[in-house]
C-alpha cells in the first residue's frame, strides 16, 4: 500500500495485492507497452529497453523502440516489440 | 492530442541531448525528481523534451551533460521578445481596442421579413437607436421590437437578438386576412352602371329586374324583401351577380411635343469606405450642382455569411439635359393606346370587352383618341339600407 493512498494500479483489488503484483503492464499488440510502477531505466537504445520496477527488470527486445514519454512511476515503450523478459 | 500540444507549448518545452555519462540514469533521477520527459531518442544520440523547467538537476548526479537544441513555447517567446516594448504595447492596446469596440453592435441584420423592405426596418431600428455604432448596453431588444411593430403593422412578431456585436432583427410577417362579407346588415343590389342585363344569378333576395331588361345606373336589381310563402316579409343581405352589357367612352389626350432627360456622358463617381459607421472619401470628386441623376451602390463586405463593419459606397452621379422632342403619329398613337388601355384597366376589373370603336382627332400638337367600348361585366352593387 502506497503511504497517503492506493495507486491506481490496484484500483478494485484486495488490499495487500500490491506486493505480489509489483507493477502492471500493458500491451497494445507488439506495438506499444506502458508500464506502470516501474522506477526507473536501465538500458536504453533501439534494440533493447530495460526497466527496472521493484522486485523485477523488464527486458523489453525489438526493432525501433523509443520511450515515448517517461514520469516517475510510469513509461510507454513504443516500437516493434519481438520479446519480453522479467528477470528476478 | 492538439490540447496537449497546446498546453506543452503554452507551459514552454527544451529539447536537449544527453552527452556523456548514463542517459538511463539521467531519465530515471529526472523522472523520479518529477520531471516529465516526452519525445525520448536512445542511444548514441540521447536526447528528449521536457517541461521548460526543472530537469537539470538531476544531469550532474548521472555524469552527463545537456545540450540544448531547441526551446519552444510561450515562456521563450516572451523571453525573446522582452527587448521590444512596442510590440508589448501594440498588443495592449490591441486587447483594449478590441474590448473597447466589442461593447458596440457593428452589424445589424434583418431577417423574415418578405413585404416590408429590409432598408425601411434599418432605418427605423437605426432611429429607435440600434445602428452600427451603438453601445450594446444601450440596446433595449424588446422596447426596439415594439417601437418598430408600432411603425409597420403588417409586422405579427419581432425579436432582437444580440449575438456578440451582431445584432439581428428577426421578423414574422402578417397573413393578411380576407375581407369579411358582412352578410348581417341588410342591403340590396343596385345597377353600378347603365346597361343591359344579360345574366342573371341570385343568390339572397328578390329579383325585380330580369335578363333582356334594360338598367339605368343607381336601379334597384334585386330587393333585400324577401317575402315566403305564407305573404310574411322579411330583411335580407341580398346577394347577386347581375352580367351586363354595357357602354364606356374614354378619351385620352396626348401631346406630340415630349421632354425627357438625356445623359450627356459626364459621370462624376465618388466613393467613400465605409468603416465602423465612419464614411471615408476615398476619391476627391465633390457633390456636382446642376442636373443629375444619382444612383447609389453599398457593398458590404462579409465573412462566413455576417456582415462586418466595413464596405464600399459608390454615388455615381450621371448628368443629363432635358431634350424636347416630337413624338411621330405612330409613336404618339401607341401612347394614347397605351394610356387608354390603362384607363379601361381601371374601371372594368374583372369585365371584359365585347367590341370597340376607336376615333383620333388631329391637332397641331396633339391626338385626342376616344375609345367606344360595349363590355360585359358585373353590374351588381351591394347598397346598405339602416334599420333600427
Amino acid at each position: 500500500m502506497r503511504k497517503g493512498g492506493r495507486s491506481l494500479r490496484n484500483l478494485g483489488r484486495p488490499a495487500g495485492l500490491e506486493d505480489i503484483i509489483p507493477f502492471h503492464l500493458e500491451l497494445n499488440g507488439n506495438r506499444e507497452a506502458v508500464v506502470e510502477g516501474c522506477c526507473g531505466v536501465l538500458e536504453y537504445d533501439d534494440g533493447v529497453v530495460r526497466v527496472k520496477t521493484r522486485r523485477q527488470v523488464i527486458r523489453f527486445t525489438g526493432r525501433g523502440l523509443v520511450i515515448r514519454c517517461l514520469t516517475a512511476d510510469a513509461l510507454v515503450v513504443a516500437g516493434y516489440i519481438t520479446g519480453i523478459e522479467f528477470m528476478v | 492530442m492538439l490540447a496537449l500540444k497546446i498546453t506543452r507549448w503554452l507551459l514552454g518545452y527544451v529539447r536537449f541531448s544527453v552527452v556523456g555519462g548514463s542517459p538511463e540514469r539521467f531519465f530515471s533521477y529526472s523522472a523520479r525528481a518529477g520531471a516529465y520527459f516526452w519525445n525520448i531518442a536512445g542511444r548514441p544520440q540521447s536526447g528528449a523534451c521536457v517541461a521548460a523547467r526543472g530537469y537539470r538537476g538531476s544531469a550532474r548526479k548521472a555524469g552527463c551533460r545537456l545540450r540544448v537544441r531547441e526551446k519552444r513555447g510561450l515562456p521563450f517567446f516572451l523571453y525573446g521578445m522582452r527587448g521590444h516594448r512596442g510590440i508589448f504595447a501594440g498588443a495592449a492596446a490591441f486587447a483594449v481596442i478590441l474590448y473597447l469596440l466589442s461593447l458596440h453592435v457593428w452589424c445589424v441584420q434583418v431577417e423574415g421579413n418578405v413585404s416590408v423592405p429590409e432598408e425601411q426596418i434599418l432605418s427605423e431600428l437605426s432611429s429607435a437607436g440600434l445602428s452600427p455604432g451603438a453601445w450594446k448596453k444601450d440596446v433595449n431588444p424588446g422596447a426596439l421590437a415594439q417601437s418598430v411593430m408600432l411603425k409597420f403593422p403588417q409586422i405579427r412578431w419581432m425579436s432582437i437578438n444580440t449575438l456578440g456585436c451582431t445584432a439581428q432583427a428577426v421578423v414574422q410577417e402578417k397573413t393578411a386576412k380576407p375581407d369579411i362579407v358582412d352578410e348581417k346588415g341588410v342591403c340590396n343590389i343596385k345597377a353600378a352602371s347603365t346597361g343591359q342585363v344579360l345574366e342573371m344569378k341570385v343568390y339572397e333576395g328578390t329579383p325585380v329586374v330580369a335578363e333582356g331588361d334594360a338598367v339605368v345606373k343607381g336601379q334597384l336589381l334585386v330587393s333585400a324583401v324577401v317575402e315566403d310563402q305564407l305573404g310574411k316579409s322579411a330583411l335580407r343581405h341580398a346577394r347577386a351577380e347581375i352580367l351586363a352589357e354595357t357602354q364606356h367612352a374614354v378619351s385620352v389626350s396626348v401631346e406630340r411635343e415630349q421632354l425627357r432627360y438625356e445623359p450627356t456622358g459626364k459621370v462624376v463617381v465618388r466613393r467613400n469606405a465605409d468603416l465602423y459607421g465612419v464614411r471615408i472619401p476615398l476619391s476627391l470628386a465633390v457633390k456636382p450642382h446642376g442636373s443629375y441623376r444619382l444612383s447609389r451602390e453599398k457593398i458590404d463586405l462579409r465573412l462566413f455569411g455576417n456582415i462586418l463593419p466595413a464596405g464600399l459606397y459608390t454615388e455615381r452621379w450621371e448628368e443629363v439635359r432635358p431634350v424636347h422632342f416630337i413624338l411621330t403619329k405612330d409613336q404618339a398613337l401607341q401612347k394614347a393606346k397605351q394610356e387608354a388601355g390603362q384607363k379601361i384597366g381601371e374601371f372594368l376589373g374583372d369585365g371584359k370587352i365585347v367590341s370597340s370603336k376607336s376615333s383620333e382627332t388631329w391637332t397641331d400638337n396633339s391626338l385626342t383618341l376616344a375609345e367606344q367600348l360595349v363590355c360585359e361585366e358585373n353590374i351588381a352593387e351591394e347598397s346598405e339600407i339602416f334599420t333600427e
